[in-house]
């Protein structure tokens, strides 16, 4: 075993992805751990700095906003991957599956439909109406397929028994996915041996995937091979090389709002050969910024009349406008319900404990406890915003009663998670760090879900928040294929009924 | 293509092409000078900066003459346009906003430039390694060159992108030639041993000049070889191929045409006759069509003047754009 890396590691009480409680390795990271341990402290430093060097030469950066007017920083990435089996990904798989048609089903019946759920009593149309992703331009925006969130990102913790539980939704514009395929490319040239004994399913079919949910979601305008163009607001955005990464990896062009021009509501782009036609617009800027015409006058970044030319279906804008009110956190909470209502089943994925604060019971509970839960505001994403109670300072916890009191709608309480961990290398050793998991899930007329996700670490010691923005770091993210034992155990089973000549597989 | 990316490719193209041709200037100058007297150093650096088209950026810092200053100006003034550092800074931006549309080394030998360039400290390498730093400079940029060379598709994109590296490489020689033939009278073999360097043309030269240093037939060379890639018709008739390339099938653009009348006048050029005739009001006349070429080129592909039309109409019926 890694000695060395080990020696004093100590799981702490929490859920341990890597450990069960008694110290023992569970065992589908048995393959990796046995790898990891060939190597030592000095060699592992060494890799990491040949890591730092990839990520930047290649420009594999975010942007931090507020300091020092943008900085490029790369993204780190733990050399210790996730390892999730064949087994627990079939139940996640399945959860997300579950979840995201709901969401999609609550969107379109909401937009385009007859908005039977509020009818139904299943979510207040207030709650809906006050939310504020929720888009009055959105109605009548027809969505072929009803994929309104094509892309989504729905992230996922582990709690102290280990459930899986979702924490958030991401139904706007999710990144990440550019860091879930670069990473798995730099784990396999800094560490190739560990991926020896380990079967790992691959994710770098990803733009191929998007660009054939984009494609099938396209107006009939655009015939059999429409023109998909990925919308970035700018160079100067901090998620600016994912959309590098979605453009070169479907092969589409990375169009900027100047580059386009809307004609007698059909969109065109700029190019040097003239107008060409666009039929679907994988769009990276929010909803406020899209269409100046419509939504904020002062926006630059968007195309005047691009919500006239969706309107009347010449041209598909992916994610739909107006989803936010579906991941807002307070809609959240009412989730499981419409999981219920939609698809008359029970959520395979459950929630956290959520407690809304214009109620005045679940308030004065909340309120009464304040130190001891998590607050978030509603509408932001990105870890902004945040009061955890434990952690808290008293003025910290008393600012926050203010604000709950002061717009109860505005925030939402949740019980704290005890966040699973996962050993990750500090220095010349492991030390167990909070972990969390957002796979993405695809949608036209087929739901997908790309196996893994990003695993984000929290990299501070003790640290909850696990945002980019906030100084996270990244683990690849490795969903087994089959474990050993179950390849073995079809081995068997063929060789029973198949003749022989064909049973010769090796594990 | 999109317009913006063909332009941010043309320019990146250009960018780079001024950071080599200036590290080579600059190296030939700092050597060529170590055994000259302060008189004859002040020249050398005022006609280095005039062939760069600096000497009056450079005059308005009020920063002595000197080889420090006008070296430290020229290499990492970022306050300068004109420095390599912001030559190649301006690259990288360029570049990055079509990586899209470029291969992954191709933007990595970009990228990874540029961050060596930042980490690099500049300010003691002038002083104490100017050579290994000019030498840098120089190899990193024929290093994005030959990886683009051999990892980029020849679509439009790669046509851009050496436009801009062919109509700044012969914009920069004729005025490095139009700078050193006030030699001409007095014939000076080390004045143009250095000229020749600082179009890394000195080896080709002499292969084909078998040991003349006549600046007529150094003069010819640099401006009309049809074999040396850093001569003015060589990267005139390349920018030629690339734009005649860019209207395949349709009639020829106006960029075209111009780059064309231009390619035929020095294709049949007679250089005993441009010497003896206005030859620095010859080469004043070619730098002039070379930036017409480039105004062309925006017109034609970048500003998508019927485009803005269309938008400003769309957006203010009635009014109308000049």
């Amino acid at each position: 075993m890694a000695s060395d890396l080990f020696s004093e590691y100590d799981t702490e009480g929490f859920f341990d992805e890597v450990f069960e409680a008694t110290g023992a390795p569970r065992p589908h990271y048995a393959g990796l751990l046995k790898r990891l341990s060939y190597f030592s402290a000095e060699e592992l430093a060494r890799r990491e700095r040949r890591r730092d060097a990839a990520f930047r030469n290649q420009g594999i950066t975010f942007t931090v906003y507020g300091e020092d007017e943008g900085i490029e920083r790369t993204f780190p990435m733990d050399l210790m991957p996730r390892v999730i089996t064949a087994a627990e990904w079939a139940h996640i798989e399945a959860g997300l599956e579950q979840r995201v048609t709901v969401l999609n089903q609550f969107l379109d019946d909401l937009y385009v439909g007859e908005r039977a759920a509020i009818r139904d009593g299943v979510i207040p149309w207030w709650v809906v109406t006050s939310s504020d992703g929720f888009s009055r331009e959105a109605f009548g925006i027809p969505m072929p397929r009803g994929a309104r969130c094509l892309v989504a990102g729905i992230d996922l913790v582990r709690d102290g028994e280990g459930t899986y539980r979702v924490l958030e939704d991401n139904l706007r514009s999710p990144s990440g996915i550019s860091y879930v395929v670069e990473n798995r490319v730099a784990m396999t040239r800094l560490l190739p041996q560990m991926f020896t004994d380990t079967p790992v399913r691959p994710v770098d079919h990803y733009g191929r995937s998007l660009l054939g949910a984009l494609n099938r979601v396209a107006p009939a305008a655009g015939g059999d091979d429409p023109t998909v163009v990925v919308l970035t607001p700018g160079v100067f955005n901090s998620a600016y090389f994912e959309h590098v990464f979605l453009a070169a990896h479907m092969g589409v062009e990375l169009v900027e709002g100047r580059d386009l021009v809307v004609d007698d509501q059909v969109v065109y782009m700029r190019t040097t050969k003239g107008l060409k036609r666009v039929d679907v617009i994988y769009r990276r800027i929010d909803d406020a910024f899209l269409d100046p015409v419509v939504f904020r006058a002062d926006s630059s970044l968007g195309v005047p009349g691009l919500m006239s030319a969706a309107r009347v279906g010449s041209v598909t804008i992916v994610n739909a406008v107006g989803n936010g009110v579906a991941d807002d956190k307070a809609v959240y909470a009412y989730v499981p319900e419409l999981i219920r209502y939609y698809s008359g089943e029970e959520p395979i994925l459950p929630n956290v404990e959520t407690y809304l604060l214009w109620d005045p019971d679940q308030r004065a509970a909340v309120l009464d406890r304040l130190d001891q839960l998590v607050i978030k505001p509603v509408a932001e994403a990105g870890g902004y915003g945040i009061t955890i109670g434990p952690a808290a300072s008293e003025q910290d916890l008393e600012k926050c009663r203010r604000d709950i009191l002061s717009d109860p709608r505005n925030w939402i309480a949740q019980e704290v998670v005890s966040l699973s961990r996962h050993p990750t290398l500090i220095g010349d050793h492991a030390e167990g760090r909070h972990v969390d998991l957002r796979p993405f899930v695809l949608t036209s007329d087929v739901v997908e879900v790309i196996p893994g996700g990003l695993t984000r670490v929290a990299m501070k010691k003790g640290s909850l928040v696990v945002n980019s923005s906030q100084g996270g770091g990244s683990k690849d993210t490795w969903v087994l294929a089959r474990t050993r034992d179950e390849l073995e155990a079809d081995v068997v089973a063929s060789s029973v009924n198949v003749e022989s000549g064909s049973t010769e597989v090796s594990a | 293509m999109l317009a913006r990316d063909a332009e941010n490719l043309f320019w990146a193209g250009r960018y780079l092409e001024r950071a080599e041709d200036t590290a080579r200037l600059l190296d030939v100058t700092y050597h060529g000078l170590l055994e000259a007297n302060v008189a004859e150093q002040r020249a050398a650096w005022l006609s280095a900066l005039e062939a760069v088209g600096l000497s009056e950026a450079f005059a308005a810092t009020d920063r002595q003459v000197t080889a420090a200053n006008v070296s430290e100006f020229l290499v990492r003034d970022s306050e300068n346009p004109g420095s390599i550092v912001s030559a190649v800074e301006a690259a990288r931006e360029n570049v990055r906003t079509v990586r899209e549309s470029l291969s992954t080394e191709c933007w990595e030998a970009i990228n990874s430039f540029c961050l060596s360039m930042r980490s690099r400290n500049l300010e003691i390498e002038i002083e104490q390694q100017p050579h290994e730093l000019y030498g840098f400079i120089r190899r990193q940029c024929q290093t994005v060159a030959g990886v683009a060379s051999e990892t980029l598709a020849r679509d439009d994109g790669w046509r851009f992108l050496r436009l801009g590296w062919n109509l700044e490489r012969a914009e920069w020689t004729c005025r490095l030639l139009r700078v050193r033939q006030v030699h001409l009278e007095a014939p000076g073999f080390h004045e143009w041993v250095g000229t020749l360097r600082s179009a890394s043309a000195l080896e080709a030269y002499r292969r084909t000049s078998r040991g003349s240093m006549d600046p007529a037939d150094v003069i010819e060379f640099l401006l009309l070889s049809d074999s040396f890639p850093r001569s003015v018709f060589f990267a005139i008739r390349s920018a030629e191929t690339s734009l005649r390339e860019l209207c395949a099938g349709d009639e020829p653009s106006q960029p075209l045409r111009l780059v064309g009348r231009l390619r035929a006048e020095l294709e049949f050029a007679d250089p005993r006759e441009l010497l003896s005739g206005d030859f620095e009001g010859e080469l004043i006349g070619i730098e002039r069509a070379i930036r017409g070429v480039c105004t062309a080129v925006g017109v034609q592909y970048f500003i998508n003047i019927h485009d803005v039309d269309l938008h400003m109409l769309q957006l203010f019926p009635g009014a109308g754009v000049e």
